[in-house]
């Protein structure tokens, strides 16, 4: 009797770990399916909304209600979008955020705002709390996520930060979040795509100036622009990113999260394979996340050891539908 | 005695599958290892760039990992977690357990393209999308506000090397 018992246990035992292993396994296929399906575009309970990225374009022109980059030019006075001028030698803070207005309006057009209000609305408020803890903390920043199965986030001048779907669903937690949200936030306190687009025109402006030297004086400074989506498609210099990656770092450690949100997101990037279409534009753009990683590490050096441990706060991370 | 032996029995069960705990990882640059988790511990060992490692326990801002030749404690910095090395049945099942799955094997996804520069260049200004963004913009109020429900206190960190 009692032997037949503890057969019976033993079986019982076995058999449950071995179902331990096996829901592994069906937990292991799940998200394998998911991150197919994210990399696919393909998310069952979001047919709709995830059928936008392969067809950007065409979502676009639909909703597109004026045209910002059309050559027409008409008088700097009426609405936008139409060009603004920008003193390009040095940008005044409103220059940068209506520059950062029509950069952010034309990637809009590439990949809309994911449709959930909550999830936008979340990821804004972890974004104003991080950003409050940077050296600029008085611009209007702004925070969406955009509809696209890439692995990917831009920085935008004037604070505009985007991040795409198939990004913030590989995130496991609110520090991670706050971690990519910090590292865009970095770019934008340094600047660094304005000053690309500063180097960029002040080089048109002056092959301009050499063409026609009696042209009129100012011309420079009150050239009109229009920018566009195509800054966040170009690269910064290597230093830029393991700048923006060791601010990003700080910053949302001083916001109370825990230090290795940032760097946890990196491991999960590198362990993609540079042939997979949902990191082509990334790594494109970025040093591979292992040499980030490394740099980090150099960087760090022994200045976290005595950083208190800060939250994670998994359980708030909003989870998309 | 019956329920003695069944806790024995659950006991002796359970310990393989604690024991399972372990995560695979590679060192990411040269360290040092520690015996404990601080710079100024005894050296126990060295790691080179890409040493295959299991990583034991977590503690600060410190891992304890065995190597091939050592035990010790070094930088969580200095380690890439979950990666190759005896991706068995068991393996994977930690990995869904720490959130890790899936990173290592993504599909291939042949025929779909992501965001790429040329879309971006051709990409019309969309007002809709922008005022909805706009409409978004919280104060730094309610960002602290938001903090504040989340138990996050702000503390001063001085930028890292690297940051200008």
């Amino acid at each position: 009797m009692q032997n037949k018992m503890i057969l019976a246990l033993v079986v019982a035992l076995f058999s449950s770990q071995a179902n331990a292993i096996d829901f592994g396994k069906v937990l292991e296929d799940a998200v394998n399916q998911k991150v197919e399906e994210v990399t696919n575009g393909n998310a069952k309970s979001t047919t709709q909304a995830a059928e936008a990225p392969s067809t950007p374009i065409a979502a676009d022109s639909a909703t597109t209600v004026l045209p910002a980059n059309t050559e027409a030019a008409k008088p700097i006075e009426t609405a936008e979008p139409t060009k603004p001028t920008i003193n390009w030698k040095n940008p005044s803070r409103d220059e940068e955020i209506a520059l950062g207005r029509t950069i952010a309006g034309s990637l809009l057009g590439a990949a809309p705002l994911v449709n959930d209000e909550k999830l936008q609305k979340y990821v804004n408020q972890v974004g104003r709390w991080v950003a409050s803890q940077s050296e600029r903390p008085d611009l209007p920043w702004k925070f969406g996520v955009i509809e696209s199965g890439d692995l990917n986030a831009f920085a935008i001048p004037g604070g505009v930060i985007l991040v795409t779907k198939g990004l913030y669903q590989n995130l496991q937690n609110e520090a991670q979040l706050a971690g990519v949200l910090a590292h865009e936030i970095a770019h934008v306190v340094k600047k660094h795509q304005l000053k690309v687009l500063q180097k960029q025109q002040l080089v048109n402006a002056g092959s301009d100036w050499l063409k026609n030297k009696f042209g009129k004086k100012n011309k420079l400074a009150d050239k009109a622009f229009s920018a566009g989506a195509e800054i966040s498609a170009r690269s910064l210099d290597k230093d830029a990113e393991f700048e923006a990656d060791s601010m990003g770092l700080v910053l949302a450690s001083r916001a109370g999260y825990d230090a290795y949100g940032l760097p946890e997101v990196l491991q999960t990037m590198s362990q993609v394979k540079p042939s997979d279409n949902s990191v082509a534009l990334l790594f494109k753009t970025h040093p591979h996340p292992d040499e980030r990683l490394a740099k980090l590490a150099e960087n760090a050096g022994g200045k976290l050891d005595s950083v208190k441990a800060g939250k994670t706060l998994e359980n708030r991370l909003y989870i998309l539908k | 005695m019956n329920q003695k032996i069944i806790i024995a029995l659950l006991i002796a069960l359970s310990a393989p599958l604690l024991a399972v705990g372990a995560e695979s990882g590679t060192a990411i640059k040269a360290d040092t290892l520690r015996a404990e988790p601080f710079a100024d511990a005894k050296t126990v060992g060295n790691l080179s760039k890409n040493d295959a490692l299991d990583i034991l326990t977590k503690k600060g801002a410190w891992l304890q990992v065995k190597s091939k030749n050592n035990t010790g404690w070094v930088r969580i910095l200095s380690v890439k977690r979950g990666v190759a090395s005896g991706s068995g049945q068991l393996k994977g099942a930690i990995d869904v357990a720490t959130g890790r799955a899936g990173t290592g094997k993504v599909v291939s996804t042949t025929g779909i393209r992501g965001l790429s520069a040329e879309e971006l260049k051709a990409a019309k200004f969309n007002e809709v999308e922008i005022k909805k963004l706009e409409g978004y913009t919280l104060s730094a109020e309610e960002g602290q506000k938001f903090a504040t429900a989340g138990g996050l206190l702000p503390s001063k960190l001085a930028y890292l090397k690297g940051a200008k």
